[in-house]
């Protein structure tokens, strides 16, 4: 009975992930396997032909860069995220904690895109930061439409994904654990090393996945700080559906980058953030 | 030393969005000084009814979202939590779709839409947002009920209450801080969605994400500071609230902020214009910075209708969306390589000349070209020129396509982010048609790209020059419209035709054999064929008219812009770009090559 009212209830999601989220990544592969007929149209004769394309050195190369921009913006996001989420959780008074964690969601509740935007208002040639650079005698910078722009950007993006997992896991953090270590005789930094590291290292992969899985599909910020000029693998993606016309190896692209996304929870070894980590993302 | 790094990240996260606010209030266009206060992007924002539509619609798509993916992902939860053990593979299945990326998601329901035969519009974008956030709803809450004692509901049943009973006067109670965390985080991913929109959004769809993005590529505007300004306050006034209820504090103290915030978002419904005159409405597709809105408010008021207006940066942009066959436009502006291509496919639908009383206005040496012999799916819009507008206290006096590969102007460069203008460039600079077809010419053409890849700065063909005004390059390649009001604004930029040779383009609006308004199409071809509006449409867009009799009431000075209309030995170097055919994939893919590398 129970079993069973459980099931009627998960019934509802289950049907609308299969019909918004399975069903269209079947239809993905079966087009990934067609060929585009001169117009942009699909034509469904089966063929590997557009995976051997793929993974032609020019593709794959991007698959790398892509992979190397998520890589990077993951390490920045937790050297960065790691101090800010320890601070918040446990040398900010109680009182405070909430209002300054708020504060660090609170941006994120301006569209992405209006903050990228405001991005490229800062980084332009005769932008806020030259200004200031040379209101302080300091020559300008070229940071608008560069890799470096777009690796801001997208570290800009995912930070508070990187924060709140971690703040959530360094605050359940026990103090008389804490204290027990420093009473056997542990250094400060041993017991950060051997006790806070370990413990909160759920947290940190949890944050890791959430801030290295979207870079990868990473559209936006390369499109607006990079001036379409690198390309991502979601870029890629997105001139084939809608530029390029060649639906068929847009599709395949895009099963790809889905592999890899499966691998890396594969190597993570924790197939999906738990409750604790989705908790996080309030 | 904790505290200075947190200093610094709090810095870094609301830099942004303190330039936002400042410089909504700059009376200046450009980032590069402060030239006063004003309050004129709040009453251009306030007075935008495209901006306030897209508001409208964002606003109803994330309630629609919220109120679907929350039901379910709260339904989903008590399903989890029911099961209790032997969940992993659920959790697995109802979270996967979190870490699928946006660009996939939405490429994959366009297929999945256009296998359903579903059109493109306000369901599909629900649809979309439904999937996408139904993952998130139920992760929320089964994180609030997993701190439950389920103890507490089997009580209740044991004490005789159904389990219907139970669940509203028990779980849902204790639930309802998760559900109402999950409803706020499917509010705020839904109003904030542009990737996946992007791809499922069709005519009269247009989010405010969406419509934002078409304003940042079309052409900075502070009024885009002066709307994220007035939303960042109202999400900050209801978050202030939100928190103040949690905090214990009386209902009545929460109220005035939320009622703040609230109203902020609703105005764009108060401002929401009489039912009627939205029973008529035409949806146009055309280039951006083609038409004015103010052009577009006078046919909406003469003829009582309403005119959705989506904006495409390249032909085969348009070609995409319109060969997808779910949107459901009215009038198109396609060049004439692009005619020839929604000819061939049968895409088109044969223009009624008696419904365009004005069509004597066009001057006939526009009429009768090789893509439409006869005119008979084409009116004539707008023509011009590509060429390089460039800075010349930079570059001195450029004549030809050399000077965007000379490596002294190295991250200085432009290219448009268009397959046939920069193919274009390197076969006029080989000497070569801009329409060749001989695969060994185009592989040239694509070494000669990748060689001058280093010197591009960015690829781009909407607001290229405003990248030029900014100071970001010194050399960009171009349509001569958009250069021309560019040198109005700075006197140090030049346009040139080069003199290899350049593009010509005719671009003309068009019927989608399909649109659903045929009527009001015509009306609005005709429209714009008048002259005193074609005279208009030229004198704000700066594009060149086809129309003979709006040319004649011109302004002298736009008649006499050589970068508006060109000196005829430099428009006798030009060259039509003209379908290709059966090479396209060629150029497609070759391209596609260019812009990996």
């Amino acid at each position: 009975m129970r079993r069973s009212r459980g099931l009627a209830l998960l019934l509802p999601a289950v049907v609308a992930l299969t019909v918004l989220f399975v069903l269209p990544q079947i239809l993905m592969f079966e087009v990934s396997l067609g060929r585009r007929s001169a117009h942009g149209g699909v034509v469904h004769e089966w063929s590997g032909a557009n995976y051997v394309r793929a993974a032609e050195p020019l593709y794959a190369q991007i698959f790398g860069r892509s992979l190397v921009l998520a890589l990077a913006t993951t390490l920045i996001c937790l050297a960065v995220g790691y101090p800010m989420a320890y601070w918040l959780a446990r040398r900010v008074p109680r009182r405070w904690r909430g209002a300054l964690l708020v504060l660090v969601i609170l941006p994120f509740w301006t569209s992405f895109l209006v903050r990228m935007y405001a991005w490229m208002f800062i980084l332009r040639r005769d932008g806020v930061l030259n200004a200031a650079l040379s209101a302080i005698g300091l020559p300008g910078l070229d940071l608008l439409y560069t890799d470096a722009g777009v690796l801001l950007g997208q570290v800009y993006g995912e930070l508070p994904f990187m924060i709140l997992p971690l703040y959530v896991s360094l605050e359940r953090l026990d103090q008389t654990v804490l204290d027990a270590a420093a009473d056997l005789g542990a250094s400060p930094a041993a017991v950060f090393r051997r006790v806070v590291l370990p413990m909160t290292a759920p947290g940190a992969l949890a944050g890791s996945l959430l801030v290295f899985v979207p870079s990868l599909g990473a559209y936006l910020a390369p499109d607006l700080l990079g001036g379409a000029r690198t390309a991502y693998i979601g870029n890629l993606v997105q001139t084939q559906f809608a530029v390029a016309r060649d639906i068929p190896f847009g599709a395949a692209l895009s099963f790809v980058l889905l592999l890899l996304v499966a691998a890396t929870l594969v190597l993570a070894r924790r197939p999906l953030p738990g409750a604790s980590s989705a908790g996080g993302q309030q | 030393m904790t505290r200075v790094l947190a200093v610094l990240v709090y810095l870094f996260l609301y830099a942004p969005l303190l330039v936002l606010v400042a410089f909504s209030f700059n009376s200046g266009r450009l980032a590069s000084s402060w030239d006063g206060i004003t309050f004129a992007w709040y009453a251009r924002a306030l007075a935008d009814e495209r901006l306030q539509a897209s508001l409208r619609n964002s606003l109803l798509v994330a309630l629609a979202t919220t109120a679907i993916a929350t039901a379910i992902g709260t339904a989903a939860a008590m399903g989890l939590r029911a099961r209790r053990g032997g969940r992993a593979g659920w959790d697995a299945f109802l979270a996967l779709p979190i870490l699928v990326p946006e660009v996939v998601v939405g490429a994959s329901l366009v297929l999945l839409f256009a296998a359903a035969g579903l059109r493109l519009g306000m369901t599909t974008v629900v649809l979309a947002h439904v999937g996408f956030s139904i993952s998130y709803a139920t992760l929320v809450v089964a994180a609030r009920a997993a701190t439950l004692d389920p103890a507490l509901a089997d009580a209740a049943t044991d004490l005789g209450a159904s389990p219907l009973r139970a669940f509203f006067h028990v779980s849902l109670p204790a639930l309802a801080p998760g559900i109402l965390a999950a409803a706020l985080l499917v509010f705020a991913l839904s109003i904030d969605d542009y990737v996946v929109t992007s791809f499922v959004a069709g005519v009269g769809a247009t989010t405010l994400p969406v419509h934002i993005y078409s304003m940042v590529k079309s052409g900075v505007s502070p009024a885009i500071n002066a709307v994220s300004t007035l939303l960042l306050a109202a999400t900050t006034l209801l978050l202030v609230a939100a928190w103040a209820l949690e905090r214990g504090a009386r209902i009545r103290a929460a109220a005035v902020p939320a009622i703040l915030g609230l109203a902020i978002l609703a105005a764009p419904f108060a401002a929401s214009k009489p039912a009627a005159s939205t029973d008529r409405v035409l949806n146009v597709y055309i280039w951006s910075n083609y038409i004015a809105p103010e052009t577009i408010r006078k046919f909406e008021q003469r003829h009582r209708v309403r005119v959705n207006l989506d904006l495409y940066d390249t032909n085969e942009a348009m070609l995409a969306k319109v060969q997808s066959g779910n949107v459901d436009y009215d009038v198109l502006c396609p060049s004439n390589y692009a005619i020839q291509s929604l000819v061939a496919q049968g895409l088109l639908r044969p223009l009624d000349r008696s419904a365009l009383p004005h069509f004597a206005n066009v001057d006939p040496a526009f009429l009768g070209r090789d893509h439409d012999p006869a005119n008979r799916f084409s009116v004539p819009y707008f023509w011009g020129t590509t060429g390089i507008a460039y800075r010349r206290s930079k570059v001195g006096t450029v004549d030809s396509w050399a000077a965007l590969w000379d490596p002294r102007h190295r991250g200085r460069v432009l290219m448009l982010d268009d397959t046939r203008e920069a193919f274009g460039a390197a076969l006029k600079r080989m000497g070569r048609s801009l329409n060749t077809t001989d695969p060994a010419v185009l592989a040239l053409a694509q070494e000669m790209l990748l060689a001058q890849k280093p010197l591009v700065r960015a690829y781009n063909s909407s607001n290229f020059e405003d990248v030029l005004l900014s100071g970001d390059v010194w050399l960009a390649q171009g349509w001569n419209g958009q250069f021309a009001r560019a040198i109005e604004q700075d006197p140090d930029i030049a346009y040139v035709i080069p003199k290899e040779g350049s593009s010509l383009f005719l671009d003309s609006l068009v019927i989608p054999a399909k649109a659903p308004h045929p009527e009001l199409a015509h009306a609005f071809i005709d429209f714009t064929l008048e002259a005193e509006v074609a005279a208009e449409i030229a004198a704000t867009m700066r594009y060149s008219t086809t129309n003979a009799a709006a040319t004649a009431l011109l302004p002298l000075a736009l008649r006499a812009n050589p970068a508006i209309f060109p000196p005829a030995d430099a428009l006798a170097r030009t060259e039509l770009i003209e379908d290709v055919g059966d090479a396209t994939p060629l150029y497609d893919r070759l391209w596609t090559e260019v812009k990996s590398r």
